[in-house]
């Protein structure tokens, strides 16, 4: 790692570990704990979602997964009794499972028959849910006991918070660690052109099965994580509202920046939040300036510091 | 900039901001602010259910504070109505919630589906918040939960009492369902079937559904008419589905009866099936002719002075307002102490202003729920005629 | 049996139309237009306007919905699309500017038309009863028969007008159609206008059956995508093929499957996946869409 990058690292964990919450403290602000928890777990699924496209397919079904892990956690503490830090890492695995019986069919799809069929697969997830009987049906799961150790905290909030900070650092990190290894090099390749990548020797259809159920598992934890926050779930928890919402994160953050996810995640859902005062013109607000920031920066928020190096080197 | 502009508006913002709050003081003469908060939607596919609510409280604080405002204990407020749009999103609805604990509020009406009110339990109970949801699931309001209070009448207290009359007054013996595939309406068909059951009425048709962006019913309703039921239950059914439902069956040949137990309005129906509805069968609030009172007549008449055109479903929607408002007069020591509220609750009676004759506004619900956490509110099953509600019969919940 | 055939053509018709002009785009400009069901609801409530609020004849409704929504279209290209398009670097980023336009769509209607289901008056009454086999209502099969000869004049005119061979040239190659002297930028925007009038004359024609409120826009869309996908992304009779397909998909799945009520919708899409599994180009698509 060069000198910069650690100077930045070691200032966004001081920023989301120590100065958030000294800040929340002082102005008192206290409901931006599950806002910013929401971002957090938001950014996660949508770390997923950009993973896909990092091999070339646009996902806009990671709202199927985090239901998945949802309704899988929430059955295994309510009816299995199983503690919730168990079933949380469980949930990433049942979805990753899942999404390699899905994926071995739909990632030999590509452009936007890849992301059609899983904006499919949100709603076929959603219907699921409505009829399974294990998941209880329209009736969703309810009155989920809070995780141990949470549960006795002063401050729930505070709690949720931290947890979800981790995870969204040891995910980001993974990422990270993934995209600068070989398997990530090779990823690249798949995106630029899958047939030459074929032809010199790379099992692309292991690769993509890697990286889309690495991407289910980001989609499953977050999806848990939700579940422990609001205590229930439903088969509209997460729906193809927010299947497309993870995969404009991506876009807004920018495609070609691993923590591109977490800064569109942070302006799409905060930015909607913090136009709470103008009332009914909330929506008409919040879409002129998402067309106006695309107007200006089509290749994503962080392309900014790109060219700007770019800029530097002429 | 430099350091002395930055003083120099910094000082500017200042006196404009002291100016302003100082013309605002003299102006509401010293009233102190109530704030309510609103959490549900008001945008996307189910905007109308949010916004028929987030108006009618609009709609009486302005009255209300016109007139003075409200006075509790010794204390005299405006109300403020403060509103979140969850976009009918459960994580959106916490965060909702948070902000109304944000701002002090300890009443909130919404929000308006199942899954929200669920989701929203825990930060409300953290938080000491009373909320009203428009959501039927049962654990929403009994023990151990609490902070919950139903805004309206429960499709498990409307539908036995329509099925009863109609069995009695029409002669219906078959009944089938149709709803569509989201929670809340598979819930409340699943509760219907149980009633009709209960009755003794025979169920023909109980699993046909349909998706809510469905443009032509008359598939999805084919299979329903040929199983000849004398009467059609839409279960759930939203605004915008009802009239092309009613209109699609009528125009299948369908004689029989149709209801559904949740609010419609007089002006979609007629827009969209036009004489097709009549007959139809829905519950309302005090919104017929018979029973109406002046107050409920200035209150359509101002809120559709305000924004253009009346909504019918805020014929129930109107009264979690009135009643946070009066239980508060009642004990003034449950302005910022959701306990005293409950407290009072248990024996709470005030005059129903909306509603002609002997009526009170009170809380019900121990015979669903074992504990009084439901807005009294009275259940008028209204029949659709040229245009118009006619009631066909009131009925009361306990 | 003859009912089931009438309700799927009806809803193919229907369908194919939506779907006609989402393809266009695609078509010509590798867009996604994710606000094509908000073009589609616009287009109802300015018919709902002029024909039910100013009791202007059904036709001008139409008319008026066809050229609001080619203006918005051309508008739309020009100011948005084609700037976002020229600087991004990947070509799917579009997908986030369509999807801020429906958002604002969504908006725009809610505020000026308001959050109520919206109808208009019947434009014929009566039903067609046909021994009880075949019940049809009047107004149902005019709009059909209006929306499929809106489809035969649309290929009409692509077929043989000099703009519909641009634009067809434009859809198969890109490059070679520029190279041929095709005006790229102006047959783009002519035919992004034509999508969205498309659009804009289903809503109205839809209007008078279905009413229009504010939430039928994104379930639109995304019923239309599942057409395209059907037939293959981008190619003219693969959205018609889609549109009838899932229509007459709908209408037998309905009746043969009545039984199992919930899990209808449940089956058919999980089979439109595995056809897509096992047929990733759709029908006629090219390959790769």
């Amino acid at each position: 790692m060069k000198r910069n990058q650690i100077i930045g690292l070691a200032l966004f964990l001081f920023t989301v570990l120590v100065a958030v919450p000294l800040f929340i403290q002082a102005s008192g602000r206290w409901d931006f704990y599950y806002t910013l928890t929401s971002v957090a777990l938001l950014s996660i699924a949508s770390a997923g979602v950009w993973l896909t496209f990092y091999i070339g397919r646009i996902n806009i079904g990671q709202g199927a997964y985090a239901l998945a892990g949802g309704y899988f956690a929430a059955i295994m503490v309510t009816k299995a009794g199983l503690s919730f830090w168990l079933a949380l890492p469980l949930a990433g695995l049942f979805t990753a499972a899942v999404s390699v019986l899905i994926g071995l069919p739909i990632l030999r799809l590509r452009g936007v028959y890849f992301a059609m069929v899983t904006l499919v697969l949100t709603e076929v997830a959603r219907l699921t849910a409505l009829a399974l009987p294990v998941t209880n049906g329209a009736k969703g799961i309810t009155s989920i006991p809070l995780p141990s150790g949470i549960a006795s905290l002063s401050n729930v909030k505070l709690g949720f918070y931290y947890v979800a900070v981790a995870l969204m650092i040891i995910v980001f990190a993974a990422m990270y660690r993934l995209v600068n290894s070989r398997v990530g090099h090779l990823c690249r390749s798949l995106q630029q052109n899958e047939e030459l990548a074929s032809s010199i020797g790379v099992n692309i259809t292991y690769l993509r099965i890697i990286a889309y159920s690495i991407s289910s598992f980001f989609g499953g934890i977050a999806g848990a994580m939700f579940v422990a926050i609001s205590q229930s779930i439903y088969p509209s928890s997460f729906q193809v509202a927010d299947s497309v919402n993870f995969m404009l994160n991506c876009f807004l953050g920018g495609l070609g920046f691993v923590f591109g996810p977490m800064l569109g995640t942070l302006v799409l859902y905060f930015g909607w939040d913090l136009l709470f005062q103008t009332g009914k013109y909330q929506l008409l607000v919040y879409s002129s300036l998402l067309i106006l920031l695309m107007l200006v920066l089509p290749n994503g928020l962080l392309s900014i510091r790109l060219s700007s190096i770019l800029g530097g080197r002429k | 900039m430099k350091r002395r502009s930055i003083l120099k508006s910094v000082a500017a913002a200042a006196s404009a901001s002291a100016f302003i709050s100082v013309s605002s003081l003299a102006a509401w003469a010293a009233n102190d602010t109530l704030k309510i908060g609103f959490v549900g939607v008001t945008s996307g596919p189910a905007a109308a259910w949010g916004t028929s609510n987030v108006r009618s409280m609009q709609t009486r604080a302005a009255w209300l504070n016109e007139t003075g405002g409200v006075t509790i204990g010794d204390k005299t407020y405006d109300v403020e109505i403060v509103t979140f749009d969850d976009q009918k999103d459960p994580k959106r609805a916490i965060a909702g919630m948070e902000k109304m604990a944000q701002e002090g509020i300890h009443y909130v009406v919404g929000p308006n589906v199942d899954d929200g009110a669920a989701a929203v339990r825990p930060v409300a109970e953290q938080n000491g918040i009373i909320y009203f949801p428009y959501a039927f699931p049962k654990e929403l309001y009994a023990p151990p939960a609490g902070n919950a209070v139903l805004g309206m009448i429960a499709n498990y207290q409307s539908g036995p009492a329509i099925y009863k009359y109609l069995k009695e007054n029409k002669g219906v013996n078959k009944v089938a369902f149709v709803a569509a595939n989201e929670s809340d309406p598979l819930s409340q068909r699943d509760g219907g079937i149980t009633a009709a059951k209960a009755l003794g009425l025979e169920v023909v048709s109980d699993n046909v559904t349909y998706q809510v962006d469905t443009t032509d019913f008359t598939p999805v309703l084919t299979p329903v008419i040929q199983s000849m039921p004398d009467l059609l239950v839409l279960s759930g059914v939203a605004p915008a589905n009802a009239p092309q439902l009613i209109r699609s069956a009528r125009e299948l040949g369908y004689q029989g009866l149709i209801s559904t137990e949740t609010a419609q309005d007089a002006t979609v129906l007629q827009e969209g099936a036009g004489e097709l509805a009549n007959g139809f069968i829905s519950v309302g609030g005090a919104s017929t002719p018979e029973i109406a009172s002046d107050t409920m007549k200035e209150f359509v008449d101002r809120y559709t002075k305000m924004f253009g055109e009346y909504n019918d479903e805020s014929n129930t929607k109107v009264y979690a307002l009135e009643y946070i408002v009066e239980t508060l007069k009642a004990n003034p020591a449950a302005i910022d102490n959701v306990d005293e509220f409950k407290k009072t609750m248990d024996t709470f009676s005030a005059a129903n202003p909306y509603m002609k004759g002997d009526s009170h506004l009170k809380y019900v619900g121990t015979t669903s729920f074992g504990q009084k956490r439901q807005v009294f509110v009275p259940m008028v099953v209204n029949e659709f005629k040229d245009g118009k509600f006619e009631t066909l019969f009131i009925a009361e919940v306990d | 049996m003859e009912q089931i055939l009438a309700n799927g053509l009806y809803l193919g018709a229907q369908y194919a139309l939506i779907a006609l002009g989402l393809t266009l785009i695609f078509a010509l400009m590798n867009v996604l237009n994710f606000a094509h069901g908000q073009m589609y609801v616009l287009g109802g409530f300015v018919t709902y306007t002029v024909y039910a609020q100013l009791g202007l004849p059904f036709v001008a409704g139409l008319f008026a919905s066809a050229v609001t929504l080619a203006i918005i279209g051309a508008l739309i290209e020009y100011f948005l699309f084609r700037p976002v398009i020229r600087r991004s670097s990947r070509e799917e980023s579009t997908m986030l500017l369509a999807a801020g336009i429906a958002f604002f769509l969504d908006a725009v209607i809610l505020l000026v038309f308001g959050e109520k289901q919206r109808g208009v008056p019947k434009i014929i009454n009566g039903v067609l009863n046909w021994d009880f086999r075949l019940i049809m209502p009047y107004d149902r099969i005019l709009i059909g028969f209006l929306a499929i000869l809106s489809i035969v004049s649309f290929i009409l005119f692509m077929q043989y007008s000099k703009t519909g061979r641009a634009m067809r040239a434009l859809a198969q190659d890109r490059v070679a159609a520029q190279l041929q002297g095709v005006n790229v930028d102006r047959y783009s925007m002519i035919g992004f206008a034509l999508g969205a009038m498309l659009a804009g004359l289903v809503g109205g024609l839809l209007v008078t059956i279905t009413g229009v409120n504010l939430g039928m826009g994104g379930p639109t869309s995304i019923k239309a995508f599942m057409m395209v996908m059907i037939g293959g992304a981008g190619v003219i009779s693969g959205a018609i093929a889609g549109g009838f397909i899932l229509g007459m998909l709908e209408s037998i799945g309905l009746s043969v499957l009545s039984q199992y009520g919930d899990i209808t919708y449940l089956l058919i899409f999980a089979s439109l996946m595995v056809f897509l599994s096992i047929r990733p180009q759709g029908l006629m698509g090219k390959p790769w869409g």
